[in-house]
């Protein structure tokens, strides 16, 4: 499988009111062709707005500092806003956000928003979107499909707009989808029934997706792929089995066991001691030493690189990379 | 689930209530003010049986209640009594000066609802630009002068000095300029700063971060889905603007002697022409009322969260 998006050293950083935010800090991500890739961190690790600098779709007080993503060849940073409208979103990558209840315009029709990702499509006619924008909507287990078209947002349940928001950006038929947390908003059982149905589309379609997410339980039902971030900065990629049952990053085993599992035999919840840096003033050197046990003096001063100690799985620890070097 | 009929008819019926209401405090406040219209009428040495007569002729002798039902049962028959002043059928002057007052109004409102809108989305699309400064500071600018005053300096510059129009009255079309500006100049700074601000709360919504993640047009997510959302609280801003519209145009039609309800209005209140002004007054609540359940019913086909729910 090739790769299909590479972000390369990524810097992002927002003014505000407080100061300067070095939101991201140098990540790096490799996005094979087919896999659903999950990025995994606590809330303000700055998921979202890696998966947002994808798209061009920050907000005006940040500003991409350093870095390329590379998608098929381009470097999508470099594109004018114009060609990334032209090019990029909604045929190429598209994005489904947290919150479906604001997702949508509220005062047109699902029909109406539902057409207008085909809009491009100047060679078929309005029956023709019609059909597919129909057949999409079967695709995620909507109801009645016909008199939902007739519908406003305000009309349908949270788990309802997430699956016409899915249907929505697929209906364009993209290669990449980035789903910033779906279910956070839905509740358990909504939940579930969202991941089958992306379950689904992931076998039929073969769409390639970044999973957005701080529910481990999410990411070990439908990624093949885990990234995990700390801080504004990638600290450990590998597959899912590797993550789960070889952990290397002390951050990542650490989240691992702060979370309670039927399977897993860990006697206690633990927690990470601590609490997430505020990024207007990052940690120097490895952004997690203050909160980690195993720190040395060079975490302090050095910041680790993401290096691959095994096939495919990478971690950015000096601890780690040293010890896998020695043996 | 009640339908948008039924939302209809009981946004009228309350409209009626509220009409009614209105028709017995432009009553009563009149009635209850100190001044006696046929005193005025007949000069300090009328003798009583003259003022008896008068009183009389008018239905002035009768208590109040008989008055006033008197006179809201002959609004319906189209009757609204005699000036005084004029010694006219006050359905008369209401009709010749109706037209003039509805031309300065509707005009100056229309002048305003245009303005407004452009320079409130120009400035939120253009944010923190030179434009954006230039707005905020005519809108304050704008709203800090009152009418009258804006009225007369108008007509100095460019009835006195440029001689650009003519200072007064009706005559042609270019009078017509200088009072339908006033008010929309004014009023526009009412509608511009709420409709920067609804634009720029729109813009910042998930939905059109959601828009451009699907690829729509730029020019389509702002002038079909922006602006459409933004506009909805505009209309309510229009509807209760209206009053204040209305009120300054009396102000205005005084100032440059524009024959229309408003300089009637003033000229009868001074003479306590009671069927005159309670008329007027009427007249211009009802217009207060039918525009806010116009709002209502516009905010119906625009917004459909409100169609279908309450």
């Amino acid at each position: 499988m090739g790769t299909l998006l590479e972000i390369r050293d990524l810097k992002v950083s927002f003014d505000t009111e407080e100061g300067k935010v070095e939101a991201l800090d140098g990540v790096n991500l490799k996005v094979k062709e087919g896999e659903f890739h999950a990025l995994i961190g606590e809330t303000g690790c700055g998921k979202t707005v890696t998966g947002l600098t994808i798209l061009g779709l920050l907000d005006n007080n940040a500003k991409i500092e350093n870095g390329q993503v590379i998608y098929k060849g381009i470097d999508l940073l470099k594109l004018t806003e114009k060609q990334l409208q032209q090019q990029i979103r909604g045929k190429e990558i598209t994005m489904i956000f947290q919150d479906p209840s604001t997702s949508l315009d509220p005062i047109f029709t699902i029909e109406e928003q539902m057409l207008e990702a085909l809009e491009n499509e100047l060679e078929l006619t309005k029956e023709e979107k019609l059909k597919i924008i129909t057949e999409e909507l079967r695709k995620v287990k909507l109801p009645d499909v016909e008199e939902l078209l007739k519908k406003y947002p305000h009309q349908l349940s949270g788990g309802m707009k997430q699956r016409v928001m899915i249907a929505m950006m697929l209906s364009c038929r993209p290669s990449l989808l980035i789903a910033d947390e779906p279910t956070t908003a839905l509740d358990v059982s909504t939940q579930a029934q969202f991941l089958k149905i992306l379950e689904d589309l992931k076998r039929e379609t073969k769409i390639t997706a970044i999973y957005i997410t701080h529910n481990l339980a999410v990411v070990s039902e439908i990624c093949d792929t885990v990234s995990v971030m700390y801080a504004g900065r990638i600290v450990e990629t590998a597959s899912l089995k590797e993550i789960f049952l070889n952990p290397q990053h002390p951050y990542t085993y650490k989240l691992l066991h702060s979370v309670l599992g039927i399977e897993t035999d860990i006697e206690q919840l633990q927690e990470i001691p601590g609490s997430v840096p505020k990024l207007i003033n990052p940690p120097s050197g490895c952004r997690f030493h203050p909160r980690c046990e195993e720190a040395k003096d060079i975490c302090k001063t050095k910041i680790p690189k993401l290096q691959e100690i095994s096939d495919g799985h990478f971690v950015a620890c000096h601890k780690r990379v040293m010890e896998w070097t020695k043996c | 689930m009640r339908t948008h009929g039924n939302y209809i008819f009981r946004r009228t019926l309350r409209a009626l209530f509220t009409a009614l209401g209105v028709s017995l405090v432009a009553f009563l406040i009149l009635h209850l003010a100190p001044g006696d219209p046929v005193k005025i009428m007949l000069g300090p040495y009328a003798t009583e049986e003259n003022v008896k007569a008068l009183k009389a002729r008018y239905n002035l002798d009768k208590p109040l209640y008989i008055q006033y039902f008197t006179w809201i049962k002959n609004i319906f028959t189209g009757e609204f009594g005699t000036s005084i002043r004029y010694n006219r059928p006050v359905s008369e002057l209401i009709k010749e000066r109706m037209g003039p007052t509805l031309i300065l109004t509707g005009s100056g409102l229309l002048v305003a609802v245009i303005l407004g809108i452009l320079f409130g989305t120009l400035a939120a699309l253009k944010k923190n630009s030179i434009l954006d400064y230039i707005t905020t500071f005519q809108t304050m600018f704008w709203l800090s002068v009152p009418s009258f005053w804006l009225a007369i300096v108008f007509l100095y510059i460019f009835g006195l000095k440029l001689r650009w129009i003519p200072i007064a009255g009706m005559t042609s079309f270019s009078s017509t300029i200088l009072p339908i500006m006033t008010i929309g100049l004014r009023q526009q700074a009412w509608f511009a700063r709420p409709m920067r601000a609804e634009m720029l709360e729109v813009l910042s919504q998930n939905y059109i971060k959601a828009l451009k993640a699907k690829g729509l047009k730029y020019e389509k997510i702002i002038w079909k889905h922006a602006f459409k959302n933004a506009l909805i609280p505009i209309i309510t801003m229009v509807a209760l603007q209206l009053p204040w519209i209305i009120g300054g145009a009396v102000v205005i039609e005084v100032v440059f002697s524009w024959g229309g309800m408003g300089s009637l209005l003033v000229g009868s209140v001074l003479s306590r022409d009671y069927q005159v002004v309670q008329t007027i007054l009427l007249f211009i609540s009802l217009a207060v009322v039918a525009a806010n359940l116009l709002a209502d019913i516009l905010y119906t086909l625009i917004d459909p969260r409100i169609r279908i729910e309450r």
